[in-house]
């Protein structure tokens, strides 16, 4: 990735060298353990829940892919699936995404959806360089994936991750709601293998 | 006895020639008295300009006015030929309010320039972009860029170097 972006390093743990002294999972700490999202270790049995090991990269991770905000924009026929997909049938909202922003300061997330012609491309970029780091990119449809229909055009981009970094390509014309929440998925297992303690040197 | 037969008989030396395009019956103008022949269509109550389009046939361009009848439920298509070294037709802004913009996108894709139009800027395009797209002898291998310039406005080149990541 570039700038501000975080080297993608997945973090292994030694899982043999933890202790598990429970089988099924009770309290809700033991609950959010079983999730899989954070490897913690219940360290004090005598207080039960009280403490909570983990690593710097799996709790930032775990809270960024929680709550993942899109920024409201849509280009073109792509976003009417967009707005499907944030509806009650598919709906976001299991997946803490349903606040579409109306601000790119507010947002660490853009789903280019649609067609990126020529004129709006810079409006593209300035709404992505003015979001927030840490943030990301989903490319949905043939059109902003590779130009699409228009990939010989004079007047469309031939792909926006010519002017912007993309992290998942959604392919369609326009992408079923399903297709966005299988990608939705993609990019939460790829923010969930992300260094975070690399940045700071603590990989060293 | 259709439209295009009626003007005929309104006007006979002003329309060329009448026939069908498809189901709507169609007069070919000259290109001078285009504006006389629209006024008098505008009489026999065709009273809606729909859409204007343009073709560029390598030789010549035409330029197609769909009519229509709100009242009557007719159409009528005018066409005008017009020269393809200097493409030229007078501005029907002044019958129809409509034709405004209909007139910038033709004159904005093809070229064609309509004399007496109160506006006649691009309408899809940014202005400084270099030719005219749907034209047959628009240039597809230099790629033109658009950035914002500091006031805002739309700046068109051939250097997307502050747009694209890679060169």
């Amino acid at each position: 990735m570039e700038k501000g972006g975080f080297r993608v390093a997945p973090v292994t743990i030694d899982t043999t060298k933890i202790k598990h002294v429970r089988k099924t999972p009770e309290t809700a700490l033991e609950k959010l353990e079983d999730t899989g999202l954070i490897s913690t270790v219940l360290a004090a049995r005598e207080r039960e829940g009280s403490i909570l090991f983990s690593t710097i990269d799996q709790v930032i991770n775990w809270a960024r892919l929680s709550s993942l905000w899109p920024v409201t924009s849509g280009l073109a026929c792509c976003a009417i699936e967009m707005m499907a997909v944030a509806m009650a049938h598919h709906d976001i909202a299991r997946f803490g995404m349903e606040i579409f922003r109306a601000s790119p300061r507010q947002a660490d997330l853009m789903f280019v959806s649609g067609t990126v012609t020529k004129r709006m491309a810079p409006r593209v970029k300035q709404l992505y360089e003015m979001m927030p780091d840490p943030k990301w990119v989903i490319s949905v449809g043939s059109c902003a994936n590779t130009g699409g229909p228009y990939h010989e055009s004079y007047s469309v981009l031939k792909g926006v991750d010519s002017i912007i970094p993309v992290d998942v390509y959604i392919p369609g014309c326009p992408p079923r709601p399903e297709a966005w929440l299988y990608g939705i998925i993609q990019l939460r297992e790829k923010i969930k293998n992300e260094g975070y303690g690399a940045t700071w040197g603590l990989d060293k | 006895m259709n439209a295009a037969e009626e003007l005929k008989n309104i006007l006979p030396d002003a329309v060329t020639e009448i026939g069908k395009q498809g189901k709507k019956p169609q007069a070919t103008v000259k290109k001078e008295r285009l504006q006389e022949a629209a006024k008098k269509a505008q009489e026999l109550g065709f009273d809606q300009l729909s859409v204007i389009t343009g073709v560029d046939y390598g030789d010549r361009f035409e330029v197609i006015y769909n009519l229509f009848s709100y009242e009557n439920k007719h159409n009528l298509v005018l066409k005008v030929i017009l020269d393809h070294d200097k493409p030229e037709v007078d501005s029907l802004t002044t019958l129809w309010k409509g034709a405004d913009w209909l007139e910038r996108e033709t004159y904005d894709l093809m070229g064609i320039k309509f004399t007496g139009h109160p506006d006649l800027t691009r309408i899809l395009l940014p202005e400084g972009w270099n030719g005219h797209p749907l034209r047959k002898d628009y240039d597809m291998e230099t790629e033109q860029f658009v950035t914002i310039g500091r006031d805002g406005d739309d700046v068109v080149s051939t250097d997307g170097s502050n747009l694209l990541r890679r060169k």
